[in-house]
């Protein structure tokens, strides 16, 4: 697993990596029956999400603690929230949040 | 295209630092990763590459040959497909690059890998062709090796699920279908030496379990 930003965060990103990776591997294969319908997939999902939060919830939370301040201190953040603006992967927002 | 499974692909993809092929990435790491109202995980990397200015290039504007780049990605594990957009983030006036991957499962179990990119220069004093020429160059040159970083990762993944050891595993992704409201992936009991990922990572680093 490669470095973080800021070498203080590495042994946090190399614990949070380890253990999500072994969590993706398994949310990435969902029982077929889960895919069946909305309320099955909202049901994987809330478990997949509370097996995450279980498992690795703590060491997500030191490390994005950890990162986000490395960010901020290379004022990287501004860039951040510039690309942000312009999210290609963002679906059109709902009506609600259009002008906030 | 790859005959592999939509899944390893996937796995492989999200694996893909570091690798030999990759040896231009500094860091990476995710800044923000969330599942979404329809079960999607979408995050964001932020990925430290270094690269070397073409000799042309003026000397003295860009002062150190590192980029930032930020990665999204969005992968839905119902609808098998992942998409993923990467850009730079500074450098833009001198060239911005934005590449777009998707992986999606076909109907018989491969996988089919989609690529593009843009590439845009406002740089001017009649460079900006130049770079646009140069990035969209790179671009294909690359994508073999990036390409290439994947396979490895992959072969290492499909290698480590064919140890016999596996065996528990297949079983356990071949359970019978029960109704999505029982726990049936909690069926098998955990054992977080026994899937691919953690043999693929012991395979990185042998000798030190991971204390500090």
């Amino acid at each position: 697993m490669s470095q973080s930003l800021l070498p203080e965060c590495t042994p946090l990103k190399k614990e949070y990596d380890a253990c999500f990776n072994s969590w993706f591997e398994g949310y990435l294969e969902p029982a077929v029956a889960a895919a069946s319908s909305q309320e099955a997939r909202a049901a994987y999902s809330k478990k997949k999400a509370e097996e995450f939060q279980a498992k690795c919830g703590k060491v997500w939370e030191s490390y994005k603690a950890c990162v986000q301040q490395a960010v901020k201190a290379k004022g990287l953040d501004k860039l951040l929230e510039q690309a942000r603006e312009e999210n290609p992967l963002v679906d059109p927002p709902p009506p609600s949040t259009l002008h906030k | 295209m790859s005959n592999d499974s939509w899944s390893i692909v996937t796995l492989a993809f999200f694996l893909r630092y570091p690798n030999p092929y990759a040896a231009h990435v500094v860091s990476c790491d995710v800044i923000s990763r969330e599942q979404t109202s329809s079960g999607s995980l979408v995050t964001t990397r932020l990925i430290l590459k270094k690269g070397a200015m073409p000799r042309w290039f003026p000397k003295g504007i860009v002062s150190r040959a590192e980029s930032w780049v930020i990665e999204e990605s969005e992968v839905d594990p119902f609808g098998k497909t992942v998409r993923c957009v990467t850009k730079n983030l500074d450098h833009v006036k001198v060239m911005q690059v934005e590449e777009s991957v998707s992986y999606t499962q076909l109907p018989e179990g491969r996988t089919l890998q989609h690529t593009e990119a843009r590439v845009i220069s406002r740089f001017g004093w009649g460079l900006t062709k130049r770079i646009e020429n140069h990035g969209l160059s790179k671009f294909k040159a690359n994508l073999q090796r990036s390409r290439e970083g994947v396979s490895l990762i992959l072969s290492l993944l499909r290698q480590s699920r064919l140890q016999p050891m596996t065996l528990g595993i297949e079983n356990s992704h071949q359970h019978p279908v029960f109704p999505p409201n029982t726990n049936d992936d909690d069926a098998a009991p955990q054992k977080p030496n026994n899937t691919a990922w953690s043999r693929l990572k012991s395979w990185f680093q042998p000798p030190t379990p991971t204390q500090s």
